[in-house]
């Protein structure tokens, strides 16, 4: 056995060597084999053998180059030199052989290893089909799907076992109409429509029997057109409530009525307007609340603090609300109109903020926004584009992370499609805040970050 | 052909010099003679061995002798290599440079005593 490994290493010389002394060399491995018995001395031959082949190995090649680099034309023939010349090694057939065999295999190796990355991105879009709660879903519709998810062990399953012909295709062609309609990007949803109704032609989903399993399929499906996170089907086992009155549609005058009293007994969710020792304006607010009931109290509180040094935004408790009102607020941050991105919504003017304001002595002055891991949606718009246009000093935790509205379209009882239908280019390099959360600029905890704000608004104040 | 260069003297050929100043050997016997005398440091490996070998022979310095059947191994022929008189020349020129080196030495006091 190791004579034959030592007579294939022995091919590696020049075939000139091979020649002459291959079998000498062969002998000698013999020899020494012969003579050198036990486990260290194996050891020793083999380490001596390797060694000598990486020394050896580029000298006799080295030697070969050099000697006809170096020589020189040794005799003239009546004036004419005479060279030496190289003999031509012809290809032996089984080097020939060889290099098809190597050849080959990699090819084979390549193309295996290709299909295999495919393979990959369908199971990983397969494995987030099954992460419920998406953002998208409302909060209880997706508590809903994302326990009927965790409920899904094979013995309890009622409703899920008998999914029959006719409810997938009903499930298949309500997604794919839904898509078409729906979805932002137009060119996608219809392909994606048709790579759903394709795979139901081609009888793809013949053997599903579980809906769980059938809400996984097309979403990674979906996925695998277009990689969308906040695109999903889902399914429950409980009926899922009606499908509510269209999100998009204005809601009822009453219950504007309803909300806008509720925003007036409490003062729009400003909890606290205050100007602190060292003539620093703090506003504390617990929403953004909407432009239309709440403008009034808004402006009266940002005059309040008007002529303060430095402004504080205590976000921790705030929830979120009305886009609207996050630009309101952020107008009185710039002397010039200022791009506030939003990942919610297609970029129109009512992305620009309506700086300056008249009377607004705040542009220029420092700003801290206090955060929490409760600070979410419109709060951490507010939070994520101040800190990008390096407008204001977050202090605090690590904001929620809520970013996308979708919309909710329920498909039957046991079927719902969360789309998402809008989104808007970052001009900012880094993720929104959806997917990393927003940092903030100096982290402590939430309790010590207006101790803390106030701290630096005041030695910022100094230093001007 | 051009002759290979063998100035300066490499370790290996000075040794397969050396090991044939005694008596004919073949590659193995070589190989054994050139760890003997060196304590074992020094175990030429086939590759070396034989790429010295035919350096030292294209420099005439050793001859090759007609293949013979081994006397202890049946079937097995091998072939010696005897020291040339240039090559004994060539390793005695080595010695003495080696000796020059070493009473340099001796007058730098790094090397004290007179063994060796």
């Amino acid at each position: 056995m190791s004579e034959k490994i030592y007579s294939l290493l022995l091919r590696l010389y020049p075939s000139h060597f091979r020649a002459r002394y291959g079998s000498e060399a062969l002998q000698l491995f013999r020899d020494r084999l012969r003579d050198e018995k036990g486990f260290w001395a194996s050891v020793r031959l083999w380490s001596d053998l390797l060694l000598d082949f990486a020394v050896s190995l580029p000298q006799e090649y080295l030697s070969v180059r050099t000697e006809f680099v170096g020589a020189a034309p040794l005799h003239s023939a009546n004036g004419v030199p005479s060279f030496y010349f190289l003999e031509p090694e012809l290809l032996r057939p089984g080097a020939l052989l060889f290099g098809a065999l190597v050849s080959s295999l990699a090819i084979v190796t390549f193309s295996i290893l290709l299909g295999h990355a495919g393979g990959y991105a369908e199971r990983a879009g397969a494995s987030l089909g099954r992460i419920s709660g998406e953002p998208g879903l409302s909060q209880s519709q997706a508590a809903e799907v994302s326990s009927a998810a965790n409920e899904r062990s094979p013995g309890e399953f009622k409703g899920g076992a008998g999914l029959d012909a006719a409810e997938r295709h009903r499930v298949v062609e309500t997604a794919a109409l839904i898509l078409k309609q729906h979805y932002v990007d137009q060119e996608n949803g219809e392909k994606m429509a048709k790579a759903l109704v394709q795979h139901e032609e081609n009888g793809d989903y013949d053997q599903v029997r579980e809906g769980a399993t059938l809400a996984a399929v097309l979403t990674a499906q979906m996925r695998n057109v277009s990689p969308d996170r906040h695109l999903l089907v889902a399914y429950s086992e409980e009926t899922l409530p009606p499908q509510p009155d269209a999100t998009n549609a204005d809601p009822s005058a009453e219950s504007l009525a309803g909300y806008r009293a509720a925003m007036q007994r409490e003062n729009c969710t400003f909890e606290k307007v205050a100007v602190l020792p060292g003539n620093v304006g703090y506003l504390r607010f617990n929403s953004f609340p909407g432009v239309a009931g709440c403008r009034k109290t808004v402006e009266d509180a940002m005059d309040s603090v008007n002529s303060t040094r430095a402004i504080i935004f205590d976000l921790r408790e705030n929830r979120g609300g009305d886009p609207a009102m996050v630009m309101l607020l952020a107008a009185y941050l710039f002397d010039h109109p200022e791009y506030m991105y939003n990942p919610r919504e297609n970029t129109t003017e009512q992305n620009w903020t309506r700086s300056p304001v008249s009377g607004n002595k705040l542009a220029d002055k420092p700003v801290f926004i206090l955060t929490s891991r409760s600070t979410a949606s419109a709060a951490e718009h507010f939070t994520y584009d101040l800190k990008m246009l390096r407008r204001a000093t977050i202090v605090g935790e690590k904001t929620a992370g809520a970013a996308h509205s979708g919309v909710w379209h329920r498909i039957d009882d046991h079927f719902g499609m969360g789309v998402p239908e809008t989104k808007a280019i970052n001009p900012f390099s880094t993720a929104d805040w959806a997917e990393v959360s927003t940092e903030p600029d100096v982290q402590v905890q939430s309790a010590d970050a207006l101790q803390t704000a106030v701290r630096l608004a005041r030695a910022t104040i100094r230093k001007r | 052909m051009p002759k290979r260069k063998l100035d300066p003297l490499p370790a290996a050929a000075f040794q397969i010099l050396l090991a044939l100043a005694g008596e004919d050997l073949h590659g193995y016997g070589i190989m054994r003679q050139v760890s003997e005398q060196t304590d074992g440091r020094m175990r030429l490996g086939p590759g070396t061995l034989y790429s010295s070998i035919q350096t030292l022979l294209e420099a005439k310095l050793i001859e090759e002798l007609e293949e013979r059947e081994d006397e202890s191994l049946i079937g097995v022929r091998r072939r010696c290599y005897r020291l040339t008189s240039a090559g004994r020349k060539l390793a005695r020129s080595e010695a003495e440079r080696l000796a020059d080196l070493l009473r340099v030495a001796r007058a730098k006091k790094i090397l004290r005593g007179d063994y060796v």
